[in-house]
This record gives C-alpha cells, structure tokens and sequence, in this order.
C-alpha cells in the first residue's frame, strides 16, 4: 500500500471535520475522493499533505502510513522531499509574483543535484505547451486555465512519484477539462499514483480506478469506479440521477 | 555653488548609506514574514558593539596593526550579529509563528526584543559610552572646493554593493526566488518541498548581518557607541522603508538616502534642531501622496 489514512480524525480548532475515516491508494492506481461541498475532501488532502494549522486542519488520532510508516510527525516540506508526494492544492496558489519558468524552477528547490531538469522542463512543455509560449510571463497574468496547467505542472516538476489534485478542474472550459483528464490519465499510464478530489463525480469517475464517497467527515461509499457508477444513492446525489 | 552642491550630496549619500543599510533589513523581513522587526535598529547597535569588542580585541590582545583589525572586525561582526538576529527569530518571533498568533502581538514582540536588547547591554555594559578605536586613518581629500574622506567614500560604495548583492540573491537566486514566493503565498511554499524556516532564517542572517556592517561602519565614522544609539536611527530607517514602499529592497535602499538627502538639505539650510521635524514632514507628505511608498504596490507582491 502506498498510501493508507485510518480512521483519521481531524480538527480545526475545536471543529470536528474528519470523524474517522479511512482510505487507501495502491502504488499505480488513480483513487478518487468525492462529496459534496464541506465533505472533507480537502481537509483530507491537507492533512495527507502535513501542512499546519492554521490553514490546515489538526489530526487528533488516527494515522496516515506512507509505505507502512507513519508519517503524521513529518514536515510538509518532506513529505515532497522524501516521500515525493505532491499537492496541486484547490485554489491553484501559483506565485503570481514570479514567472511561469520561476514557478517551475522554484518546485525544483529540494530535487537531487543530479536530476535531469531538463528532461522534466521538456515533459511539462509536452504536456502543456502553453506553459513553453508564456514562460517569461508573470504567472498571475496568466488566464485561470493556463494557471491551472501551472500548478500541475509545478506539483510535476518537484518529482513527484504520486500527486494529490484538489478540484483541479475548476473554473476550467469544458475542452480544457477534457484535456486535462487525458493529461492525468496519461501521467498515471506512464507510472504516477493519483489521488484525485473532484467536484464533477463523472469526470473522475471516468478515469479512476477506485473511489471513496465522503458525506460530512465520513465515508458514505466506496469500490471500483464501476461500482460506485452503479450504485443507485451515488448516481442520485453527484452523477444527477 | 557647484561645490556645495556636490558637498552636500556626498554628504546626504554617506549619511543615506546607514538608512539604507538598515532598511533593506526591516524590508526583507517584512516582505517574507509581513513583520515589522521592531527590534532590527537594536541588532545595528548590536552590531556596532560587536565590532567594538572584536576590533578591540583584535587590537590589543592580537596586537593586529589596524587594517588587519578591520580586516577581521568586519567577517566576525557580520558573522555574529547574523547569529544575535537568527537567535531572535528562533526565540521570539518563531513561536509565535507556530501559534499562528496575530500580527499584533509579533509586532509587539519585536518592540520588547528592542527594548531587551538595549537594557541588557546598559545592565551589562552599564550606561557609561565606549569609544571605538580608530582602525583606519581618515584622509580628507579635497578636489575643486569638495572635501570627503577615504571612511565616507567606504561607506557608500559598501552600501551600493550590499543593495547590488541583495538585488542578486532576491532575483537570481533560488533562495531570493523563495523569499519572492513566501512574500506571494505562503501557503503554497511547503508545497514545493521548500523548508519554509530555512528560508526565514537566511532572511534574518541577511538582514543582521547587513546591520552589523552598517554598525562597524557608523562605529568607524561616530566612534561614540551608547545603548540607545539603535533606537532614533532604527525608526527612522523603518520609515526610509515605508517611504520607499516596504516589501520592495529597491524602495529600502531608494528611501534610506532620500532621508539622508533631506536630512542633509535641511541642515544646509536651517539650523539643525529642525533637521528631525523637517526630515518627518516631508516624508508624512510623501506618504500623504503615494500611502504605499515609492516603490509600493498595493498589496500584491513584496521583495
Ligand atoms: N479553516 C477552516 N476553519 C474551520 N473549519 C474549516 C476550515 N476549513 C474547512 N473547514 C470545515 O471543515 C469541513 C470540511 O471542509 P473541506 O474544505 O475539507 O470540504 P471540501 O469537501 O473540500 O469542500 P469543497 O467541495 O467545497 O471544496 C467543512 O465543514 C468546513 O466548514
Ligand atoms: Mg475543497
């Protein structure tokens, strides 16, 4: 198991969000996270991702395993670092401030001397070319779309081995998600483990291989993206009927 | 005519080079932790009385001649008054953090580390003033009616190469590019597998040591060093910074020698007990006019 969280419990302040849950991913697999607004899917993301409060919420038990350890006494820092796990957060929180190519190069920050950066720099531009047209260009006058690339393709350049996505086609047109699916389809083809939060259940559906269905704090269903397809209260409350 | 012109912009250069020095340090901790360090004027006088102690030492104990003194004075102040800022953060300032706690008390937290620091070295040193040694001998050249010497050329250039390294490390470097991002988006920066303290931490070793510089250089040119000597000037280099919009190392180093200027004018052309009230107004009109500095946008981006 790649990742497993277990009956993780979580707070902000004195606010239960997460009355313990618990999932997991397998090394190779996109598992998806869905449920309406205020489920938790963030707050789960936040708390796999370390970050503190007062953004992020705080675990008050349970664990989250990274490949058997726990990981809940590790720095945010490290869990892309060392367990090279990233997050494109919701919200996108691109650096407005610097270039799309800073952007980039910043996500490199704790990568090994010898990485071929290069190499990763080209697949980002193959993937989103867009990005190549506008690296000079501050990023926060990029459009919504082409700031969303950036945050995947920041999350990517930090080398990621699995990458957690928060909504990450929000606000994007329809041809846009659409192609983003393919990209995120095709990144797990070539070997990345995706952990997927999404809005729009079909979507993810379509894609995933796995889901789990969060209803305030809890996990109300989970199987195989067929299943869950399937399953009449799932297709009634996210896929519209 | 020209003369005095030209004197008295070497004059308000030399004198604009301490606002300045000290306020790239207010402005880059304020651009990466959105904190005023209330207690940076105090890290100067810090420095300053480091520079006494290791010039000093290096003097008499080592029995270096002066510009070997100088030569080891300068590293070692910068050194460990880096070490007095770095320790600051980790005791004051990094907790609070931690807490998540309100700017407020931050701020507040920093005006008492200020006051610490001077009372602890008056308890210490007690309150009787230390002249610091001469390390250089001060040559007065004069060319065409324009007077300066060998210490104020120093200072300038320093300041000039202090402001032309930061402006490196804050756009060409991966940290600076780090700092630049924190000042955007703190949120995102751990994200990117950026250890967010180690970032502070090189902000503050920045900014101290810079202020230690300025505190060997101020100790060379007014070799009169007092517990309080920290205070005036620290206040007036935060507000060189706000004038020159704080966040941003251009409008430090900009608004530092614009005091300077206008300090140095007013003297010329009053009497010198209105130095401080003239100085203040016309930087409260400047600030009437453009409420973010010289340099400021409003709020988007700092550094
Ligand atoms: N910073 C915060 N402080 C207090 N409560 C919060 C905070 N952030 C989220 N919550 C609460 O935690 C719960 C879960 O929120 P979360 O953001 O994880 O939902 P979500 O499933 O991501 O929703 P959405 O689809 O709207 O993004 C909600 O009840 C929310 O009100
Ligand atoms: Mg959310």
């Amino acid at each position: 198991m790649l990742l497993s969280v277990e009956n993780l419990e979580v707070k902000y302040g004195n606010i239960q969000a997460l009355h313990g849950i618990s999932f997991d991913v397998r090394e190779g697999e996109i598992v998806t996270l869905i449920g309406a607004n205020g489920a938790g899917k963030t707050t789960s993301l936040y708390s796999i991702a370390r970050l503190a409060p007062p953004e992020a919420p705080k675990v008050v038990g349970g664990d989250i395993r990274f490949m058997g350890e726990s990981i809940l006494d590790t720095a945010p820092s490290d869990v892309v670092k060392n367990l090279k796990l990233a997050l494109v957060p919701e919200g996108r929180h691109i650096f407005g401030n610097l270039t799309v190519m800073e952007n980039l190069e910043l996500a490199t920050y704790s990568r090994d001397k010898d990485a071929d950066l290069d190499k990763d720099y080209q697949r980002i531009f193959d993937l989103f070319p867009r990005l190549a047209e506008r690296r000079k260009q501050r990023s926060e006058s990029l459009s919504g779309g082409e700031q969303q690339m950036l945050a995947v393709g920041r999350a990517l350049m930090t080398g990621c081995r699995a990458l957690m996505l928060d909504e990450p086609s929000m606000g994007l047109a329809p041809v846009l998600k659409y192609e983003l699916f393919r990209t995120l389809k095709k990144l797990n083809k070539e070997g990345m483990t995706l952990l997927l939060v999404e809005q729009n259940a079909k979507l993810a559906l379509d894609i995933a291989h796995r889901g789990y269905v969060l209803d305030t704090g809890t996990i109300a269903a989970s199987g195989t993206s067929e299943e869950l397809a399937g399953n009449p209260e799932v297709r009634k409350a996210y896929l519209g009927g | 005519m020209l003369a005095s012109i030209l004197q008295n912009v070497i004059n308000a250069l030399q004198w604009g080079s301490f606002y300045a020095l000290i306020a790239l340090g207010y402005t880059l901790v304020y651009g990466v932790l959105t904190l005023i360090n209330f207690a940076h004027g105090d890290i100067f006088m810090v420095g300053a009385y480091i520079a006494f102690f290791v010039a000093s030492f290096a003097l008499t104990t080592l029995g270096l001649p002066g510009w070997a003194a100088l030569a080891l004075t300068i590293p070692a102040t910068m050194v460990l008054t880096s070490l007095v800022g770095v320790t600051l953060e980790r005791i004051a300032y990094r907790p609070l953090r931690r807490k998540g706690a309100h700017r407020l008390y931050v701020v507040i937290t920093a005006l008492m580390a200020g006051l610490i620091l001077e009372n602890g070295n008056l308890a210490i040193l007690g309150a009787s003033r230390k002249a610091f040694p001469p390390l250089i001998h001060e040559t007065v050249y004069t060319i065409g009616g324009v007077s300066f010497t060998n210490l104020k050329i120093a200072v300038i250039i320093s300041a000039f190469l202090v402001f032309a390294f930061l402006h490196w490390v804050v756009t060409r470097t991966r940290v600076g590019m780090a700092m630049r991002a924190i000042s955007y988006d703190k949120f995102a920066v751990p994200l990117m597998g950026i250890p967010m303290d180690n970032i502070i931490v090189v902000t503050f070793v920045l900014g101290s040591a810079f202020a230690g510089l300025a505190g060997i250089l101020f100790a060379m040119s007014y070799p009169v060093l007092e517990p309080y000597m920290g205070a005036l000037i620290g206040w007036k280099a935060f507000i060189a910074a706000v004038v020159g919009g704080i966040g941003d190392i251009r409008g430090a180093f900009i608004g530092g020698f614009l005091l300077g200027a206008v300090e140095i004018m007013v003297v010329a052309f009053f009497p010198s007990t209105f130095r401080d009230l003239i100085g203040f107004t016309v930087l409260l009109v400047i600030l009437t006019f453009k409420p973010t500095g010289l340099f400021g946008v409003a709020k988007t981006t700092k550094i």
